[in-house]
């Protein structure tokens, strides 16, 4: 199978330091993997790097064959690459359904002077988006609050309206930093099967950082390991449980 | 659209853009009931809603500390004032050059926020260049008088219609006035004016969206200059005397005032706080030091107790009235 | 090259002023992240006070000074409790209007008491002007250099070799270190206004007598200040100093040298010219906003 995302002896360094070095892997469409590492193995540094948010000093990534190193954050969005962040990556005073619109804007299809002289065209494509994200959100059982700015809303409700944000324009890869992180166990659970559901069910290549192992182990199909910017260990659950460098690098930084 | 959550609404947001389309028409019966200077007060009212919903795009809706919104003001009066004089130009074509010219001015101050001069360097910056700006006036003496001012000619024209005396100018006022702010509404209920919101609240993400945040900060810098290039252009033929002092620090204080006091980031505190601000220190104007004195109390208080502004004292009557960047 | 030194002397004499303005403003930046946009109606309240105390209740000079010194401390202190602190959870936005409306609020009482006039002081440093070679020095050119020369020894000593000095850098560096050590952060903000106000007041005392007073008077000095400390390095003491010499004197040159209506747009120029160039200043670290 043609790989969705190729990731090429990716490195990156900040003021001499090197966040990542050399880092290779595929990953697939339909496949949820799960990035993890110590504290400060790049994990982040990785997604940044993917999503344009940092310059990779050397490597390069491809996505479905086009290179996405040097592309700018919008660009490397709108070609089907979306994020979430670890935290603040919402919009607090926006209503949760104005944060999912502020999701939909490269598929609203309406022009400046449309807008402006309120075009007939312009304000369908406008309605159309609202209607989908309204469906976005009710589908997320979050129908009831798409009015309230989302700092008004709890953790899980907001976790869950960045993910609908990112959803929104059915991404082919997706790239969750630490998605369930703050969440009550039985939340955490729905997350991740909503998360094995995209995945399984839309064919969205998944990439995730996690720090919660279990949830690892469980919900992914195949997992990356880092360490101090290295990628040390590459492969299913089983395999990874049973890597000696593994075990070392998380006993060692214990 | 239905209220979840039981919110208590005295009015609806369909009422309430049937309440928006009445002001202007109930507006329409003013001049017939006010003498010359209180319809010259509304004439002002009429030229600082626009300032205040074109300075508000950049504080309220951009998030940006940018005080280059007077400089705007003044670009667009002088355009229009050099080209009637100098040029014979039609005052409506020198109403677009304003709105041009202004939206120039706008580009080259959001030049200064995409480099990374932000927050009070922004602020610094386009105060100085305001201040610049009012220099060029005061020396330009060939061409702008000096602190004379430049006088416009008596014989003006919109569309064929006299603007000799403050009705006609009122209704022509009017008519640009509500143009504008339903184009700006427009704007700012739309993906546009979303990605406008989304990078005050968080450029960086914003850019995971796909939104191209350098062009929206162009764009909202280009409009606010634009819109308020044409209250210049009123402002010209209103006080018929384009003077540098119009300009100055004491008068960016006002526009920033009017923002703040109204509302940030909405349309309706733009207009109340035009209102609010233009009429009340009318009134203390009358004795030295009192106007100010009025105007800073106001802000302070309005900053203590109602820091959404105005406006905020609305949504206790309808959440309708909160600001949306959308519409159904 | 005597017009050159005399011009020179004459604007250091008047950057003293603006580095004190600047160093102002920069002592409550540095604590709190607050610009004082309203900073130069302060400074002419300072002025003021000086004027009621001196023409009216009569009192000498230096004892107008001190407690035109302390009201301003005072004032300062009120001003970050009563005003600050309540709106200290929004945005920059509103800080920043709320020190322009204050000093409006300062600025219309100042015009509403006094009405339009502008007021002459009784000379202070009246003294006869003597020579250094070539070069003329005059009363108020040795009095204001001498005073801020001074302050700014005392201030610096302060700042680098006391106990209090170190524990304002502590608190400069890390809030949250300091609140460890016991520091009470919102004490400390209240006291930096003081301190700011203050040094602001000190700056109106030297221009009072030496400029005609009128309620307007504190926008050119703002502006100016906030060229000092843009030229110097925004954020950094030293750099406040040097930059208000440097603005002062550059001045003069250019007024003189250039075109004399240049030197009103001094400040503005070098403001435009440092943020295009060199957003750090001379001192200043490098600025890194995040886009």
């Amino acid at each position: 199978m043609e790989p969705l995302l190729k990731v090429q002896g990716l490195s990156v360094n900040f003021s001499g330091l090197k966040a990542l070095s050399d880092v290779t892997f595929d990953s697939f469409a339909g496949e949820v993997r799960a990035v993890i590492g110590p504290n400060g193995a790049g994990k982040t540094t990785l997604f940044n790097a993917i999503s344009g948010y940092v310059p990779s000093t050397a490597g390069q990534i491809f996505f479905k064959g086009e290179p996405l190193h040097g592309l700018a954050p919008h660009d490397i969005s709108v070609k089907g690459v979306r994020r979430t962040f670890q935290t603040g990556g919402l919009f607090p005073e926006m209503s949760a359904l104005e944060n999912v619109l502020a999701g939909l804007h490269v598929q609203i299809e309406s022009g400046f002077f449309g807008i402006v002289l309120g075009l007939a065209e312009a304000r369908e494509a406008e309605r159309e988006g609202i209607l989908r994200a309204k469906r976005l959100l009710d589908l997320m059982d979050l129908g009831a609050a798409a009015e309230q700015p989302v700092k008004d809303l709890s953790g899980g409700q907001q976790r869950m309206v960045e993910i609908v944000r990112t959803l929104a324009t059915e991404p082919p890869l997706l790239l969750l930093d630490e998605p369930v992180v703050g969440l009550s166990p039985p939340m955490r659970d729905r997350m991740m099967d909503i998360i094995r559901r995209l995945a399984g069910e839309e064919g969205i290549g998944i990439m995730l950082i996690e720090h919660v192992i279990d949830l690892v182990m469980s919900g992914s199909d195949t997992i990356v390991v880092l360490s101090s910017g290295e990628l040390i260990a590459e492969g299913t659950p089983e395999e990874v449980r049973q890597n000696r460098e593994v075990l070392e690098a998380y006993l060692g930084h214990a | 659209m239905e209220k979840k959550n039981g919110n208590t609404s005295l009015i609806t947001s369909n009422q309430l853009r049937w309440f928006y389309y009445l002001v202007p028409v109930a507006a329409l019966i003013i001049p017939f009931v006010a003498n010359e200077y209180l319809l010259w007060i509304v004439n002002a009212i009429l030229v600082y809603t626009l300032v205040t919903v074109g300075f508000n795009i950049i504080i309220g809706n951009l998030g940006q500390l940018a005080f280059a919104n007077t400089a705007f003001f003044g670009i667009g009066a002088y355009t229009s004032a050099i080209l009637m004089v100098y040029g014979g130009v039609p005052y409506t074509l020198s109403i677009l050059m304003s709105a041009i010219v202004g939206g120039l001015a706008g580009f080259l101050a959001s030049v200064t926020a995409l480099r990374g001069i932000r927050l009070y360097y922004l602020a610094i910056i386009t105060l100085a260049f305001g201040e610049l700006m009012r220099w060029v006036y005061l020396h330009g003496d060939d061409v702008t008088k000096g602190s004379d001012g430049l006088r416009i000619p008596d014989d003006i024209f919109f569309l064929g219609i006299p603007l000799d005396s403050e009705v006609p100018k009122f209704f022509v006022f009017l008519l640009l006035a509500v143009l504008l702010v339903k184009a700006t509404s427009n704007l700012m209920r739309s993906r546009i004016g979303r990605a406008i919101v989304a990078i005050r609240e968080n450029e960086a993400t914003t850019a995971s969206l796909g939104i191209h945040t350098a062009r929206y900060i162009v764009l909202a810098f280009v409009w606010s200059g634009s819109v308020v290039g044409v209250a210049g252009a009123m402002f010209a033929v209103l006080t018929e005397r384009v003077l540098p002092e119009a300009f100055g620090l004491t008068e960016v204080i006002i526009h920033f005032g009017m923002v703040l006091v109204g509302g940030t980031g909405s349309i309706v505190g733009s207009v109340i706080g035009a209102i609010t601000l233009t009429t009340l220190p009318e009134y203390f104007r009358q004795f030295p030091g009192m106007d100010e004195l009025f105007f800073g109390i106001i802000i302070v208080l309005v900053l203590l107790f109602l820091p959404k502004g105005i406006v905020s004292l609305l949504w206790r009557i309808s959440p309708a009235f909160k600001e949306r960047y959308y519409r159904d | 090259m005597d017009i050159f030194l005399q011009l020179t002397l004459s604007g250091l004499s008047q950057g003293a002023i603006f580095a004190l303005i600047a160093l102002s403003l920069t002592v409550v930046y540095r604590a709190t992240t607050i610009v004082n946009f309203g900073h130069g109606d302060f400074v002419m309240a300072g002025a003021f006070f000086v004027y009621v105390l001196v023409i009216y209740v009569e009192l000498p000079y230096v004892f107008a000074a001190i407690s035109a010194v302390l009201i301003m401390l005072g004032m300062g202190l009120g001003v970050s409790r009563g005003f600050i602190d309540p709106i200290k959870a929004g945005p920059h936005i509103g800080f920043a209007m709320m020190s322009i409306s204050l000093g409006y609020v300062l600025r219309g009482g100042a015009r509403f008491l006094w009405g339009r006039e502008v007021f002459p002081m009784p000379r202070v440093f009246d003294i006869e002007p003597f020579f250094i070679g070539n070069l003329v020095v005059t009363g108020d050119v040795l009095f204001i250099s001498a005073i801020v020369a001074v302050f700014l020894l005392i201030f610096f000593f302060i700042f680098y070799r006391t106990t209090t000095g170190v524990i304002i850098q502590a608190v400069y560096q890390s809030e949250r270190g300091a609140t460890l050590i016991g520091v009470n952060v919102r004490a400390f903000h209240q006291s930096m206004w003081g301190v700011g106000l203050a040094m602001g007041a000190l700056a109106g005392i030297l221009i009072a007598p030496i400029s005609l007073l009128h309620p307007d008077l504190g926008a050119t000095f703002l502006i100016r200040g906030f060229a000092a400390m843009t030229l110097g390095g925004f954020g950094s003491l030293g750099g406040a100093v040097v930059g208000g010499l440097l603005l002062g004197v550059a001045e003069q040159l250019f007024g003189f040298y250039i075109n004399s209506s240049l030197q009103d747009i001094t400040a503005y120029l070098i403001i435009v010219a440092v943020l295009v160039i060199r957003p750090a200043g001379l001192f200043g670290r490098t600025v890194t906003v995040r886009v």
